[in-house]
């Protein structure tokens, strides 16, 4: 599983970060840092993640570029 | 199912300003008790005007972008304590200041900030997925202690004990004292309601007590935990500081008094609409219940389609704005419907239709903006754990009252009681 954030939407809610802390962190109040190839075992959290973000930010595909964004 | 509500209007034409069923009287029929069941045809009424003024002074908002540009605007205060007219209603206890939902920046965000350490990141990413555990065994034992009723309360037996649980938990309310903490907690909601033609004088005052008991209550306990920490949040917001400092022992008290009522009054109606929405929408539970990874978009569409929190009544504008060619002048009570936003076809597509699928499903569930609700995360993840808990170990429930009887209050709207018969095997 890959992820893409789209760094222009994001504002900083976090809430990715408190759902999925081993793929998402932030870097000092509000800057955002992941990890676009997900570890294994975090899929879950990784989906739980993209659903919460309230500006619909993150993008998860099998590959980033392939089949990512689909909608 | 629900029927149109304005039905009761006498007059099918469009009515003069004086007529009962005018825009100026939207704000009373919202918080009429007999609409509580079904307020949708009146967030309806409200979006065709997008702002209507109440007879009393008052503002509505009910259309999306409207309530997105004033949730994201520095003009637009939390602090009642800009109004005009003071609401005695939303004032904090005499010698109390605002907990951080009815502050502004900066003091908001400092106060905010600190009661986040705790919480959420940066200080602390791990805290709320760590209580995926705890949640999950919770839900469990209670979803097991049902299975072999014919009949139970999903509120009382449920949806009530479960994130009650987890938020004393969390912050270090020992089991002993959920029974008082929560007769508090639900003194102060009552305090808040709008109950039309009744003295709100006596409820008022009853909230007031409350929340100040509560708040000497946390206080102390703070203290306990200073001198002797167990690793709960009360214990580190009593002990740990940062670059902000600490909180004052009376921002301790306001802080956490907000969070536990906050924690007590709001997940519990969304994993009551929850269930009820689910058992309504039969195709849909079945779905999820095949294919339990689609639990946490069906939560966001949940939090669009009945939000827990209604409408946002302390908002005050700080200057004259214009919205929508009408001017909301400075200092009076402005009224963001925020499931009315969530319903507005302007942005979401066939939006009474729930649809746990939806794409782009940018809701106003938890607000938006700074004020974006603070334990959002850990209401997020409750209500998926509930909801997966109990559709996978209960299944052949259904509604006994449809529909069921509601909570009061129109703001925190929820079923009081959800009563569920099962088939026995």
């Amino acid at each position: 599983m890959q992820i893409v954030v789209d760094l222009n939407r994001c504002q900083g809610y976090a809430q990715c970060v408190f759902l999925a802390p081993q793929v998402f962190e932030l870097h000092g109040e509000e800057a955002l840092l992941y990890v676009p190839a997900v570890p294994d075992g975090q899929d879950e959290h990784v989906l739980r993640a993209s659903a919460a973000c309230p500006v619909q930010a993150i993008t998860v595909g099998e590959q980033a570029g392939g089949d990512a964004g689909v909608e | 199912m629900p029927s149109p509500s304005l039905s009761s209007s006498p007059s099918p034409s469009p009515s003069p300003s004086s007529s009962p069923s005018s825009s100026e009287t939207l704000f009373r029929r919202i918080t009429d008790y007999a609409h509580r069941a079904d307020p949708y045809p009146l967030y309806a009424e409200l979006r065709e005007h997008k702002v209507a003024r109440q007879e009393d002074g008052k503002y509505l908002v009910g259309t999306y972008d409207e309530i997105a540009a004033l949730l994201h605007d520095p003009r637009v205060s939390s602090d009642v304590r800009n109004r005009t007219e003071p609401d005695p209603a939303l004032l904090p206890p005499e010698g109390l200041p605002p907990a951080f939902i009815g502050r502004d920046d900066p003091e908001h965000d400092r106060l905010r900030r600190l009661a986040m350490r705790p919480f959420g990141p940066p200080h602390s990413p791990g805290r709320v997925d760590a209580l995926r555990g705890d949640i999950t065994r919770i839900a469990e034992q209670l979803a097991d202690g049902l299975r072999d009723k014919e009949r139970f309360d999903l509120v009382d037996d449920f949806a009530f004990p479960l994130p009650v649980t987890v938020i004393c938990d969390l912050l270090g309310v020992p089991s002993g004292d959920i029974p008082q903490v929560h007769t508090w907690a639900d003194t102060v909601v009552t305090g808040l309601d709008f109950t039309p033609g009744e003295d709100p004088g006596p409820r008022r005052r009853a909230a007031q007590e409350a929340r100040a008991a509560m708040g000497l209550y946390l206080g102390e306990l703070a203290e306990k935990r200073r001198r002797q920490p167990t690793g709960d949040m009360l214990s580190a917001l009593a002990n740990d500081g940062g670059p902000d400092g600490q909180l004052t022992q009376e921002e301790l008290m306001v802080s956490t008094v907000l969070l536990l009522i906050a924690g007590h009054e709001t997940t519990v109606n969304l994993i009551t609409n929850g269930m009820l929405t689910l058992l309504r929408n039969p195709e849909a539970l079945e779905r999820l219940r095949a294919e339990p990874e689609l639990m946490p978009r069906a939560v966001e569409e949940l939090l669009r389609y009945e939000p827990p929190v209604q409408f946002l009544p302390q908002r005050t504008p700080l200057a004259d704005i214009e919205v929508a060619g009408v001017t909301i002048p400075e200092g009076v009570p402005l009224v963001l419907v925020l499931a009315s936003g969530n319903r507005d076809p302007l942005r979401f597509p066939d939006p009474d239709r729930f649809d746990p699928d939806r794409k782009d499903n940018q809701h106003f569930g938890f607000g938006s903006g700074i004020h974006n609700c603070f334990g959002a995360p850990l209401a997020r993840l409750e209500t998926q754990i509930a909801l997966t808990t109990l559709i996978s170990r209960l299944d052949g429930s259904r509604l006994l009252e449809d529909p069921p009887e509601y909570r009061n209050s129109p703001v925190l709207r929820g079923p009081r009681h959800l009563p569920l018969a099962q088939a026995q095997r």
